[in-house]
């Protein structure tokens, strides 16, 4: 026994904070492709932490789970907000009795009430840079003395004219200007509501345990899963299928019937598991440790009967579920606008020459290739920025611009003088992995094709994603390989990366500068979505393509599998973690 | 007397090379390793908050202060907190550093022995067929590489598709049964891929020892194959074997795990060494080569230890 003795010690040292749930436990298992850095809702800046921050902690307003296009809806707010007349004041009423998980950082180790200072604690610490904090874009500029209360020492104490907690549960915000997107900010993890007590009593060590009131409680979390129980103390609504957006017509099969009039959360156990290796994903899925992947591109062969629209194979459909989810963003190739030699240029002829360039390399481009090579043909090629899953996308605006004419583009080139001799040398640049180079030989391969030369065209490629966004965003790539996730459903958030003044560092990766496109995009913006948003919102598409500023773009489609077992209707786009409070496993009625 | 100066002697060498080795990871690590100031900013960045981030994370202090403070750190063993996560250094090592050591330990353990056995006996029967069947499958198995026999042992172990016998994936570990189910696989990967390697080392080292003139004078005299490989051989040998164990150990523990931890999910030092790399979490690349750099200077302190107990003669040159 003596012998045993260092083993049974090292076991007990290294055993799992997360393991043994009872026996009757309901627990549900989901697989994640990348792992959250944080969990503190001020640096939920991925998807990934995105989708746990919002189990727990409360947000003000989520997306409705089943409603397409997606609608928002209250959370921890009682209702929707109360606008003024004039779009410049919201007040928000919270819901009375929504308490903190228990945690030593409260007096007497018991978790108070969520109360409208909060909320506005919450929000003023993404300016607070002791915070490291990162979603102060979504509030800079907007919030009426925001940016002064940051300016004079970010001192809390310090009343900010625009934020404030009228009374304990109710929350009034003044904006400097109509921003019509900002209640979908009020849905961002960025928003999620913290208790002061508990940063101040953990400061940077948040970000490896939660303090909220979401539906959910952490048990644990480190690179590999993060592991949650059901939080008892979580507000007792019954799920209401009609007011979630049901649709009997496309989710019958899904079975959620079932939910109607319960509570949620619906499982004890929340467990994720952050597996970025396909093989492995695919390995834990079919080895039954996860309930939950999307589905690696590389298994596409053997898992789908048919690509369009994705439908499993007999054998996988009796056991699973599959779903396909066309992404609200895409993918993009930026010019560096700002780099004369093949972006904006002083010189009006040399600028023509530079454009007609760009659009050279545009009619170049070949998206199907591209799409059947690395986006197993399922992928959606549009042109412009507008995804299709915009209501003021247009399905023919301007086709012309994603389909490949070499010969135009060898046209293009001699008529504006340009030959193997004189074209810039291309610097395309991308964060270093395999799937990046093969997409950099390919584009080569593309441009061959038009007659630029291979070594004129030479690949950047940077050990980190930071590192690549501070070259790009010092004006050292000139071709930037770029994906926007939207943030919100509406399209303006696509439209401002373009807009002038959002130039790089910001999102305007290609430092973009058409005064045109600006003043527009300062009429449209503030406006509520209507045909005159989109008509303005259709121009400036049209803008970007006249003057090839972007070689784009594609939406991905994403396939999901899941247990049939799990009642669910999974999302990776606004709804996000959101939906996983509704996850409902079939074992419990057993 | 003597002992007592050859340990001071290997003592100031140990903190000289300690010293050598954090001013050149310090300066790979700060100087050409990544900066995490773009990986902090949100969206439309200012200069003054690009600025902001940079102090924060002492990017803006001189490279000698920011050594000194590291040096601080090493004596106080504190590196603070993770810039990732915000989670301790300190708990982050206590936390991981034994899920590593409980995953390789029985791999490393059995594929150091099982390859000085069958090194051993390829070795005793050099030329025969055993001999080329051993070195044969040494081959193979160097040959293949540590990803592919991983994602073979769990089609074949852990999926409907094979036997479906143990998990593709966890660390649930609160009882030896538990322990045992889910170290299974990794330790089976681990000795798949080291096995071949120790195997051809070890053979090498016996058949050395076979030829000397000690070995034919014991067969001479009759002893048994038992008496001549484990108490001449192995002993002879010792020193280059333990020099090659010793000093893997350190490289296992850290790094070695990396693969295993990345495909069976579990939470160790490797994985977590690994995403302090890719990130530039200083902190804890910090403590990770001061540990490594640490356990090299032990082992260096335990091999010279050791190469008096097994061979005296080490100790009167």
């Amino acid at each position: 026994m003596t012998r045993l003795l260092p083993l049974l010690l090292l076991l007990t040292a290294c055993s799992d904070p997360g393991a043994g749930p009872s026996d009757d436990a309901v627990t549900y298992v989901h697989a994640m492709d990348g792992a959250p850095a944080s969990l503190d809702p001020a640096q939920a800046s991925s998807v990934y932490a995105s989708f746990l921050v919002v189990n727990l902690y409360d947000t003000l307003y989520r997306y409705k789970y089943l409603a397409r296009p997606y609608e928002l809806t209250p959370n921890l707010a009682a209702a929707m907000p109360e606008v003024s007349a004039d779009g410049l004041t919201l007040t928000i009423r919270l819901k009375p009795g929504v308490r903190y998980i228990d945690d030593p950082a409260f007096a007497g180790g018991r978790g108070r009430e969520v109360t409208a200072a909060d909320v506005v604690y919450s929000l003023l610490r993404h300016f607070d840079p002791a915070s490291r904090a990162q979603g102060a874009w979504l509030w800079q500029g907007r919030i009426e003395g925001i940016d002064e209360w940051k300016a004079a020492g970010a001192d809390y104490d310090n009343p900010v004219a625009g934020l404030q907690a009228l009374d304990t549960h109710t929350v009034q915000i003044r904006l400097t200007r109509p921003y019509p997107q900002f209640v979908h900010t009020l849905a961002q993890a960025y928003s999620a509501v913290v208790p002061r007590e508990a940063v101040e009593r953990y400061g940077r060590e948040l970000g490896s345990r939660a303090v909220g009131s979401g539906p959910f409680m952490l048990r644990s979390f480190d690179s590999a899963r993060a592991v949650m129980d059901r939080n008892p103390a979580f507000r007792r609504e019954p799920f209401d299928l009609a007011r979630e957006g049901y649709d009997a017509g496309s989710q019958s099969q899904y079975e959620l019937e079932t939910l109607e009039g319960r509570a949620p959360p619906f499982v004890d156990r929340l467990e994720v598991e952050f597996i970025a290796e396909d093989a492995a994903r695919w390995n834990a899925f079919r080895g039954g440790q996860v309930d939950f992947i999307k589905v690696p591109a590389a298994q596409f062969d053997q898992v789908l009967a048919q690509r369009e629209p994705p439908r499993a194979t007999p054998e996988l459909a009796a056991e699973y579920h599959l779903s396909a989810e066309r992404e609200s963003g895409f993918v993009y190739t930026n010019f560096d606008m700002s780099n004369p030699a093949i972006g904006h240029h002083p010189d009006p002829e040399r600028a023509q020459r530079n454009r007609a360039l760009r659009c050279a390399i545009v009619n170049g481009f070949d998206w199907e290739a591209r799409n059947n090579r690395f986006y197993s043909g399922i992928g959606k090629v549009f042109p412009g920025v507008i995804p299709p899953t915009t209501p003021e996308y247009v399905e023919d605006a301007g086709s012309d611009y994603i389909q490949r004419d070499v010969e135009a583009a060898r046209t293009l080139l001699s008529e504006h003088g340009w030959n193997a001799d004189n074209l810039p040398v291309l610097e395309y640049g991308y964060p270093a992995s395999v799937t990046e180079q093969q997409m950099f030989e390919q584009f080569r391969s593309f441009m061959a094709d038009i007659g630029y030369p291979r070594e004129r065209i030479r690949p950047l490629s940077f050990a980190t994603f930071g590192d690549y966004f501070g070259a790009y965003s010092r004006g050292e790539v000139m071709l930037i390989t770029s994906s926007w996730t939207m943030d919100y459903p509406d399209a303006e958030n696509v439209m401002q990366l373009f807009y002038g003044p959002n130039a790089a560092p910001g999102s305007n990766s290609a430092s973009y500068h058409n005064p045109q496109y600006d003043a527009l995009y300062d009429r449209a913006a503030p406006m509520a979505p209507s045909p005159q948003r989109t008509a303005s919102f259709q121009a400036m598409n049209r803008m970007i393509m006249d003057d090839c500023a972007s070689i784009t773009g594609l939406a991905r489609t994403l396939v999901f599998m899941w247990n049939r077992d799990a009642r669910m209707l999974p999302d990776r786009s606004f709804t996000g973690g959101f939906f996983l409070r509704f996850v409902d496993k079939a074992g419990r009625d057993g | 007397m003597n002992g007592a100066r050859s340990l001071a002697r290997a003592t100031a060498h140990a903190l000289a090379l300690l010293l050598g080795v954090t001013l050149v990871s310090f300066l790979l690590m700060v100087h050409f390793g990544p900066d995490r100031t773009w990986g902090l900013l949100g969206k439309n960045p200012s200069q003054a908050q690009i600025d902001e981030v940079r102090a924060d994370l002492g990017y803006d202090q001189p490279l000698p202060a920011q050594y000194v403070r590291f040096l601080g750190e090493l004596v106080t063993l504190d590196f603070g907190l993770s810039d990732k996560t915000g989670e301790s250094v300190r708990q982050l090592m206590a936390r991981t550093l034994p899920v590593t050591l409980a995953l390789v330990l029985p791999g490393f353990t059995l594929g150091n022995v099982l390859g000085v056995l069958l090194g051993m006996l390829a070795a005793w029967r050099r030329d025969s067929v055993l001999d080329r069947l051993i070195l044969g499958g040494s081959v193979a198995g160097m040959s293949l590489s540590f990803l592919v026999i991983i994602i073979a042992l769990q089609i074949l172990l852990c999926t409907p598709w094979g036997l479906d016998l143990f998990p593709a994936r966890g660390w649930r570990v609160d009882s030896l049964g538990s322990y045992l189910w889910y170290v299974t696989v990794p330790t089976l990967s681990l000795v798949a891929v080291t096995l071949g390697y120790n195997t051809r080392f070890f053979r090498a080292v016996a058949v050395g020892e076979l030829g000397r003139d000690h070995i034919r004078t014991a067969r001479a005299y009759g002893a048994s194959t038992g008496a001549i490989l484990f108490r001449h051989v192995l002993r002879n040998g010792a020193v280059a074997m333990l020099t090659r164990v010793l000093f893997s150990l350190p490289l296992v523990v850290v790094s070695g795990s990396l693969l295993l931890e990345t495909y069976f999910g579990i939470p160790g030092i490797g994985r977590a060494t690994f995403d302090a790399i890719t990130s530039g979490d200083q902190p804890v690349l910090k403590a990770v080569v001061s540990l490594t750099a640490v356990m090299f200077v032990l082992v260096q302190l335990f091999a010279d230890a050791s190469y008096r107990w097994v061979d005296p003669r080490v100790g009167r040159r």
